[in-house]
């Protein structure tokens, strides 16, 4: 085996950023091995959506570096962390509303045939529509294909979320809060879809909701206050004592 | 070097400073309808001309100057109050409210400055300097109409500064901008602000018409003429900031005044309009961006 | 939803090709020539409103000095016929070349903003070029040029005279119809899409793997150079340019009629200004202040039916149909 396979697909490494004079993330190293699901919880205002922006590239971090396949990316759009294996959705759905649901996954899977060239002119993209038309199978969007996004229901904008963010065939996928605002069966199924998802590529998950995230994850890294409080796995840091006060003051279990 | 100072500079000095007064007034009004309804008034301008246009006619039935200055303000209220509610307000709520009312101000604007063209002809009309002659200030002549403009304009903007952030009724004003939801929820009739607010901030540009209509004549196109400048003060000084159009309307005007020494005037607008595209490429929030900074 | 606006579109097309028929068919019969002359008027100018829609209703971009480019295209082709004693297709390359060129030039100071900022430098922009123009001697300032000759076409069929009313008609049409269908074109290309990406949510477009700086300057300099062919046949249909054609109320015009046809249509600018040409005449027989009227009618559009005609139509196939 090559070495490569072991070491973490990716790393931040002491990551701070502040905002006036908040300090949202406080010197947070995070690891990410392959494959599978590793989460990121903790009380609002933790700081995992600076972090998660940081490692996307959404903000620059004030100091520290951003590693992808060992190769530091902390300097890099997001386009380009897209085009090296970076994919991520967001907590308030970030879809194209007014593009129907076929639209949405066109121009996202367009980007598979990228050359060089922005002005391009050949119509029909063979390799983009094969790949919307697995994505629409694989998140049971069939129906709604020429619906307009915007007028798709939460459950189901939520799923096109996610399949926008995979049009790429990302090796990293990084959700943020997928099951937002979702309904129980809804969330299940999602959740069903993660942890299928998480065979095959790697994912880095915010969540607000607990139990799901100690189901689905091999590692859980939790945060309070912009610092990294406890991390490994999910039973582990169920138990911690540091974890549980962060929460509730008392025992989560 | 001093005569020089006190022949060439002086005048071309309080010159600008007596546009810089109007203009300020004018991009004050644009700047706060901007801070507060989040609005970017097209029709700005075109009352600008409502307040020389009507300024004029009062005159014209005898009624003197001094009364104008009080009376054009006042009548632009009610037209201010109309517009905001029954037509902004239409398109307030939509998603695409920022070109909505962009387009729908521009509307407003065509059928404005084709109704002066229609009331009052499309010929200039010149009113008389309310204040002739000349006074000698440091050993040079100045216009008193300009030192009045100069004087009057100051205070006034001292005033829209005052009750901005100095009085209860300023911080009702400066709470719906922040907050409308929470204002609203506090009893603050927001919908009200909203609308005085707006008849308010034409009322300054009306007001400025009257001021620098002996300075610069009347004519229906006089607003968009002007427009050009206003905007380039409320973005130079930053959308919303009250201080921002004050230090960028002296600042600008002042570059106008100084720059027609050595540059023909024709040249004026290209040099407005390429401090505003460098701001707006640079540092398109502006000197001071945002109303909760004073 | 997005079907009944295709059908919608079709009906339009088929609507304004029927009518250019018509009007080059029994205008021709009557010897008219006042009226084909306006519809053509109405032609130029609805290409200047295609390259409005083209950044407004596609890429999201509101252009308010769009004249600017359309007034360079009238004045270069006003000089190289007048002067230099150009031909017709050698006009129309140059200022496809030129007009490319200003475009991606302009392109670097205007795209730097968005929204309301882009809206005012584009203003701007024309403003400053507008005066520029009518203080420029050489460019026959405030009276602009005069005496530009009519041009023959060559052609592989013959020689084509513009200075008839029917025939330049209808050289227009088809220049105004080959824009369109380049511009239709363009809407379901890559490119195409990420402007619609650019309209409908910017922000996300880096995250699914695209730069915008690039489409959006192509969409920009599309736009100058429709806008710019648009204006060179002004001055073959009417013999003179002025400093007029870059004013704003050009390019404001240009705004209304495309909200007014159906903003993101395409079609719509092609309506809107068939439908603005015949309001201004004959509320222009009845006054000159047909401004008031045009501007009041923009601000009901706006606020009562801001998707435009087309828009409407589209609404009531979509009732029909999910009736039916």
């Amino acid at each position: 085996m090559v070495s490569k396979n072991i070491s973490p697909i990716l790393s931040g490494k002491n990551l701070t950023k502040k905002f006036g004079g908040l300090v949202a993330v406080n010197n947070v190293s995070i690891e990410v091995e392959r494959l599978g699901v590793t989460s990121v919880i903790g009380p609002n205002g933790a700081g995992k959506s600076t972090l998660f922006n940081l490692l996307s590239g959404s903000f620059s971090p004030d100091s520290g570096n951003v590693f992808l396949n060992e190769e530091n990316i902390s300097n890099l759009s997001p386009a380009s962390r897209l085009s090296r294996g970076m994919a991520r959705s967001f907590q308030i759905t970030n879809l194209f509303f007014d593009l129907s649901v076929d639209d949405n996954l066109m121009l996202a899977c367009q980007r598979l045939e990228s050359s060089k060239m922005l002005v391009k002119l050949n119509r029909f993209s063979e390799q983009a529509i094969a790949r919307s038309d697995e994505l629409i199978r694989d998140f049971q969007l069939e129906s709604k294909r020429q619906e307009l996004a915007g007028a798709l229901s939460h459950g189901e904008q939520r799923r096109l979320e996610i399949a926008v963010t995979m049009a790429m065939k990302p090796e990293l996928l990084m959700l943020d809060e997928p099951t937002q605002g979702m309904s129980h069966s809804d969330t299940i199924e999602t959740s069903n879809l993660i942890s299928e998802l998480g065979q095959k590529v790697t994912i880095l998950l915010i969540e607000h909701d607990v139990e799901l995230v100690m189901n689905l994850s091999k590692k859980v890294v939790v945060m309070a206050l912009g610092s990294k409080i406890a991390e490994g796995e999910p039973e582990s840091v169920r138990r911690d004592p540091l974890v549980q006060t962060a929460y509730f003051g008392e025992s989560l279990a | 070097m001093l005569e020089t100072l006190q022949f060439v500079y002086a005048p071309q000095i309080i010159n600008g400073l007596s546009i810089g007064v109007a203009v300020i007034l004018m991009a004050l009004g644009l700047t706060i309808i901007f801070g507060l309804l989040d609005v970017i008034n097209m029709s700005h301008g075109e009352f600008y001309a409502a307040g020389a246009f009507l300024s004029v006619t009062l005159m014209s039935l005898g009624i003197s100057f001094w009364a104008t200055l009080v009376i054009v303000p006042i009548l632009m209220v009610p037209l201010g109050i109309l517009i905001e509610k029954h037509l902004i307000q239409r398109v307030f709520h939509h998603k695409d409210r920022h070109i909505l009312t962009l387009l729908l101000t521009f509307g407003i604007a065509t059928v404005l400055e084709d109704s002066y063209k229609l009331i009052w002809g499309a010929n200039t009309i010149k009113p008389e300097t309310p204040i002739p002659g000349a006074s000698e200030v440091l050993g040079v002549m100045f216009p008193n109409y300009r030192i009045f403009v100069m004087a009057s304009g100051a205070l006034l903007i001292l005033a829209v500064w005052i009750v901005i952030y100095k009085t209860p009724l300023g911080a009702i004003v400066r709470a719906a901008a922040f907050d409308k939801h929470m204002s609203a929820s506090l009893g603050i009739p927001v919908k009200r602000v909203y609308a005085l607010t707006f008849a308010f901030g034409v009322a300054l540009a009306a007001l400025s018409g009257v001021l620098l209509a002996p300075i610069y004549s009347v004519f229906p196109t006089m607003g968009k003429d002007f427009i050009l400048m206003a905007f380039t003060v409320v973005i130079v000084g930053g959308l919303g900031s009250i201080k921002g159009a004050v230090v960028a309307g002296l600042i600008l005007t002042q570059l106008q005044a100084l720059s027609s020494l050595y540059i023909s005037p024709v040249w004026s607008d290209p040099i407005v309009f390429s401090v505003m595209v460098l701001v707006l490429m640079f540092k398109p929030s502006g000197l001071y961006g945002g109303m909760k900074n004073a | 939803m997005l079907d009944s606006k295709i059908k919608a579109i079709r009906i339009a097309e088929i609507f304004i090709f029927t009518c250019a028929l018509l009007l080059v068919v029994i205008g021709t019969m009557l010897g008219d020539s006042f009226f084909i002359r306006l519809a053509t008027e109405a032609l130029i100018f609805g290409g200047l409103a295609l390259a409005v829609d083209l950044l407004l209703g596609i890429v999201g971009l509101l252009s308010l000095g769009q004249a600017l480019y359309f007034g360079f295209g009238a004045y270069m082709a006003a000089v190289l016929l007048k002067d230099y004693q150009f031909g017709f297709w050698s006009v129309m390359l140059a200022v496809l070349l030129f007009s490319a060129l200003l475009g991606w030039l302009t392109s670097f100071i205007a795209l730097r903003s968005k929204g309301v900022y882009f809206a005012l430098i584009t203003f701007g922009l024309a403003q400053v070029a507008a005066k520029s123009v009518y203080n420029t001697r050489a460019l026959g300032a405030s009276d602009g040029m005069v005496g530009v000759p009519i041009v023959q076409i060559a052609t592989p069929f013959g020689s084509l005279n513009t200075g008839d009313p029917a025939t330049f008609f209808v050289i227009v049409f088809i220049t105004i119809a080959i824009l369109y269908f380049v511009l239709k074109y363009f809407l379901h290309t890559p490119t195409g899409r990420i402007w619609n990406g650019i309209r409908s949510n910017e922000s996300r477009l880096p995250y699914i793997g695209y730069q915008t700086a690039g489409p959006k300057r192509a969409a920009f300099v599309l736009a100058a150079i429709v806008a710019a062919l648009s204006g060179a046949l002004y001055p073959m249909l009417r013999g003179f340019v002025s400093p007029e054609l870059m004013f704003f109320s050009v390019s404001g015009n240009a705004v209304i009629t495309v909200i007014l046809g159906g903003v993101g249509t395409l079609i719509g600018a092609l309506l809107g200004s068939g439908i603005l040409t015949i309001f201004k005449s004959i509320i222009g027989t009845l006054t000159v202040h047909y401004h008031i009227v045009i501007g009041l009618i923009f601000v009901i559009v706006v606020i009562f039916a801001p998707k435009g005609i087309i828009g409407y139509f589209a609404d009531r196939i979509q009732k029909r149909t999910s009736h039916g």
